[in-house]
């Protein structure tokens, strides 16, 4: 049953690989079609356009460091630069759900890598998207609509200055930490008797019941080095000339370390209920009137101003209300 | 470049309501985007600016207007003729409330871009410090209306003169 819906949606599957296939994608296109990363009109039909119920392919970035800014209105804010390097579309995935339903994702690599630190097995699946072997490859659950041609090249002209990102990094690693760093325990006393545990957990439980010591309690251990994801960070500026996005906060992770940054999941699920009830004026955060879709190219930043900002959307805080 | 002149003064002296730049029809995705100009950097650091490489020196230098680049020169290089010395009187001209702040220069915090002075006076038998960051756009000018006395203070950084009202009053007056 599913083998043969497999062979309807995707029409150039040899029949041999149908049966132990665990992720379909669209066939590899000849590199001269994979030139011109965006689909024509004449082949796609109209050239498509964000709707509330896409969802967008996020893309790779590089942590470089954080400045501060003035925006127009004289208000200085912290900013994350990071950069998008060689970030290159692998592979368009299609699984088919028990439920019957169909998970969509693009999958993006980014950072070119030498040859020969890369493995045998990458190395053949560079070479089947026909891109440069790259360090960091990602996955970003998509819209059906918003697949790419294999081998595009996404640019910071993606995401648009107003609109609101989630960056996903790995924290800094802090080491092997005690309680008061890692959960923020209070310690004891530093006085009054206290003998040899002043920064202790103290009591890790009751008495005879439960007898035990829950799992799961709060103790010291290895704090860091793990996925964080921080929400809804303002996008301030982009610069397709260097590629990088300008962001409002900090970034988990160390500088020039990968961040995989996507449009603002709750934001955009926000927008999308104010358009499920016809609110068109609150899809989209202020400023922003679209989104570039199904992504923002490199071709796409050539015909685009190379620097764009966002200005402040409140009122100024220097300004008495009246 | 007198579009770059424009789209400086346009941030510089503008308010709350703000309308798009002429280059705004250019962005497609945001009505009220600015567009400010791209700094100018050579082709061939270009490709290694895109790689990363000395990228946040880069960004350091050319993120605020030229104008700004050569205030902090002035006021703040060490090796600069005009350079602000602590305990001297300054006068900060500025777009936004309170327009003109004079006081004794009691700290300056060397951050760079972030760069930052703080200002001390009495005001209605008030103590008041003000902090001014060089590179913001609503820092117009910076005046020295006396230089510190003796030439020089010893300190980096007077914070003793918010104990020292008869210090505060002397430095005002005149020598110390």
């Amino acid at each position: 049953m599913l083998r043969t819906w497999v062979i309807v949606r995707c029409k150039t599957v040899p029949v041999v690989c149908q049966a132990r296939l665990l992720h379909t994608s669209l066939p590899a296109r000849s590199s001269a079609e994979e030139a011109t990363t965006s689909t024509t009109p004449e082949t796609q039909g109209e050239p498509k356009k964000w709707t509330p119920k896409s969802t967008r392919t996020g893309l790779i970035a590089v942590k470089r460091g954080m400045t501060s800014m003035w925006n127009d209105q004289g208000v200085k804010f912290p900013v994350t630069i990071l950069q998008v390097a060689d970030c290159q579309v692998t592979k368009n995935i299609k699984v088919p759900k028990p439920d019957h339903t169909v998970y969509h994702a693009v999958q993006v690599a980014a950072v070119n890598k030498p040859a020969k630190a890369v493995t045998r097995q990458m190395l053949g699946h560079f070479k089947k998207a026909n891109i440069s072997p790259k360090r960091y490859v990602k996955e970003f659950p998509v819209t059906s609509d918003a697949h790419l041609p294999v081998g595009t090249t996404l640019s910071a002209i993606h995401f648009v200055p107003g609109q609101y990102v989630d960056c996903v990094a790995t924290s800094i690693g802090k080491g092997f930490q005690g309680t008061m760093k890692k959960w923020g325990f209070g310690g004891l006393a530093a006085s009054h008797g206290v003998s040899v545990s002043h920064r202790s957990a103290g009591s890790t439980g009751q008495h005879q019941d439960p007898g035990r010591v829950f799992p799961g309690k709060k103790m010291a251990g290895h704090m860091g080095g793990n996925q964080v994801t921080v929400q809804n960070l303002a996008v301030v500026r982009v610069d397709t000339s260097l590629n990088l996005i300008y962001v409002r906060g900090a970034v988990p992770g160390v500088d020039d370390a990968p961040v995989y940054v996507r449009d603002a999941k709750k934001i955009m699920a926000q927008g999308k209920a104010y358009a499920a009830k016809g609110r068109t004026d609150k899809i989209l955060p202020k400023g922003v009137d679209d989104l570039p879709f199904p992504a923002g190219t490199e071709e796409l930043a050539k015909t685009l101003p190379s620097i764009i900002e966002a200005p402040a959307y409140r009122r100024s805080p220097f300004v008495p209300p009246e | 470049m007198a579009s770059a002149t424009r789209h400086i003064f346009k941030r510089l002296f503008s308010n709350t309501a703000r309308s798009a730049t002429p280059e705004g029809a250019a962005y497609p995705f945001s009505k009220t985007a600015l567009t400010p100009p791209a700094p100018k950097a050579a082709e061939t650091e270009v490709e290694r600016l895109r790689q990363g490489k000395r990228l946040m020196e880069f960004v350091h230098k050319t993120l605020s207007p030229p104008e700004k680049q050569a205030l902090l020169q002035k006021y703040f290089s060490r090796r600069s003729k005009d350079v602000l010395q602590p305990g001297s009187i300054v006068t900060v001209l500025q777009d936004q409330a309170p327009t003109q702040f004079t006081g004794v220069l009691i700290a300056i915090r060397r951050r760079g871009q972030a760069t930052s002075f703080r200002l001390r006076n009495i005001l209605q038998r008030t103590g008041v410090e003000m902090q001014f960051f060089a590179n913001s756009p609503s820092l117009k000018e910076i005046k020295v209306v006396r230089p510190p006395p003796k030439g020089r203070m010893r300190r980096a950084k007077l914070f003793y003169l918010r104990d020292a009202p008869d210090k505060m009053s002397a430095l005002a007056g005149g020598r110390k």
